[in-house]
């Protein structure tokens, strides 16, 4: 059983083998690093991409934004901001490798990044932006999975479907890791900051998360919301336990849970419509 | 309460909530709630981009649309492993109460 563990984990740190995020998103970052680059400059990296640029325009033109017009790059990095963009560029990119594998995941995923972020915005938490990436990257290890390990991803679906397990539970029965774990040592071997790899890796044992506690909190929150609402698909149908240190650390209360509940029904009539949308283009 | 595109709204419907411009709250107010839709109404939200209001009851039944029943079970199904669980027995009361007020106004009930 080690063997197949080590063995994924040799997978995935060989870089060559494994989706690779574009150069767009590198020059990004480098450029957002340096205090001297303009916003022109950085939508100028962005422009390059064209598929990336309607991305973007699309979702700061979306709902959920609710600006009114957004036509040009540059005024979408001004209007979002610099990081939103970012972000923006890193979701698409996530949502390319995602969205040929499977669209219920893809909408669970999305499901679980608008969750994040109404959660952290009602708890008037900073960098809202983050938390809703790394929630909308957090079951990338599943993709991986199914990527790489296809024969076992049919015996871990056969599991959770003929004994009810949870595709965790399965995951470690299986392949001796989980799609946390997986998605933890993607997102390391993508140089992600570790305030999206933490969440990834922890957001089912929220206590590992030593550095970035109040942001794995809301995505293992957002996760459990989502999957009490049925929305998308994330392998199994069953509901986690929510985990106290979550709630403890972000001090939840019944008020809190059933507005943003309303809040996040809400929204996913227009998540469901966005995604159909994206899925057709 | 139902939420809808304003394409599937029809005239004699009644708003459950305030309608925006931009679809957004802090856009400015353009139509108040408990108002009575008309086909004139929906003639001017549309050509101020309204995308979707909320209407009281649940008027539009879709094909493939899951009755309260089902909807019942299915939210039953998930919480199966959990359901002892503290926590999440909130959880499942918040989202028991939320089904219960999306169906609302079904079978003649249109009080909000």
């Amino acid at each position: 059983m080690d063997d197949k563990r080590s063995e994924l984990k040799k997978i995935i740190m060989d870089t060559k083998t494994l989706p690779t995020l574009p150069g767009v998103i590198n020059k990004l970052n480098s450029l957002s690093d340096n205090d001297k680059a303009s916003v022109q400059e950085m939508a100028k990296v962005v422009t390059s991409d064209q598929v990336l640029s309607a991305r973007i325009l699309r979702l700061a033109n979306s709902p959920s934004y609710g600006f009114y017009r957004v036509s040009t790059i540059s005024n979408a990095m001004i209007l979002l901001g610099v990081n939103v963009v970012k972000s923006l560029a890193l979701s698409s990119s996530i949502f390319e490798i995602m969205e040929k594998n499977s669209v219920g995941l893809w909408e669970h995923s999305l499901g679980v990044g608008v969750a994040a972020n109404l959660l952290a915005r009602r708890l008037k938490l900073p960098e809202c932006e983050e938390i809703a990436t790394a929630a909308l990257l957090h079951d990338i290890g599943k993709v991986i999975v199914s990527i790489k390990c296809n024969e076992a991803e049919k015996e871990i679906l056969k599991l959770v479907r003929d004994r009810g397990f949870y595709i965790r539970e399965a995951e470690r029965e299986v392949l001796d890791t989980d799609h946390a774990e997986v998605g933890g040592w993607l997102a390391k071997s993508w140089f992600l900051p570790d305030k999206l790899s933490e969440p990834v890796a922890f957001h089912h044992d929220v206590v590992k998360s030593e550095n970035h506690r109040i942001k794995t909190s809301v995505v293992h929150i957002a996760d459990v919301l989502i999957k009490a609402s049925g929305f998308g698909n994330s392998g199994d149908c069953h509901v986690p336990k929510i985990q106290q240190v979550a709630w403890d650390t972000l001090k939840l209360n019944e008020q809190v849970l059933s507005d943003v509940v309303d809040e996040i029904e809400d929204k996913l009539v227009e998540v469901k419509n966005f995604s159909l949308e994206m899925i057709g283009s | 309460m139902q939420k809808l595109p304003l394409m599937q709204a029809k005239a004699g419907m009644v708003l459950a909530r305030d309608v925006f411009r931009g679809n957004s709250p802090t856009g400015m107010p353009i139509c108040g709630k408990d108002t009575l839709l008309t086909d004139a109404l929906i003639a001017r939200l549309e050509n101020m981009d309204v995308q979707s209001v909320s209407v009281q009851g649940h008027p539009v039944w879709e094909e493939g649309e899951l009755s309260y029943d089902d909807l019942q079970r299915e939210l039953d199904r998930r919480f199966e492993k959990t359901i002892q669980d503290p926590l999440n027995a909130i959880l499942y009361d918040i989202h028991k109460a939320h089904l219960i007020k999306s169906m609302e106004g079904e079978g003649g009930r249109q009080e909000e």
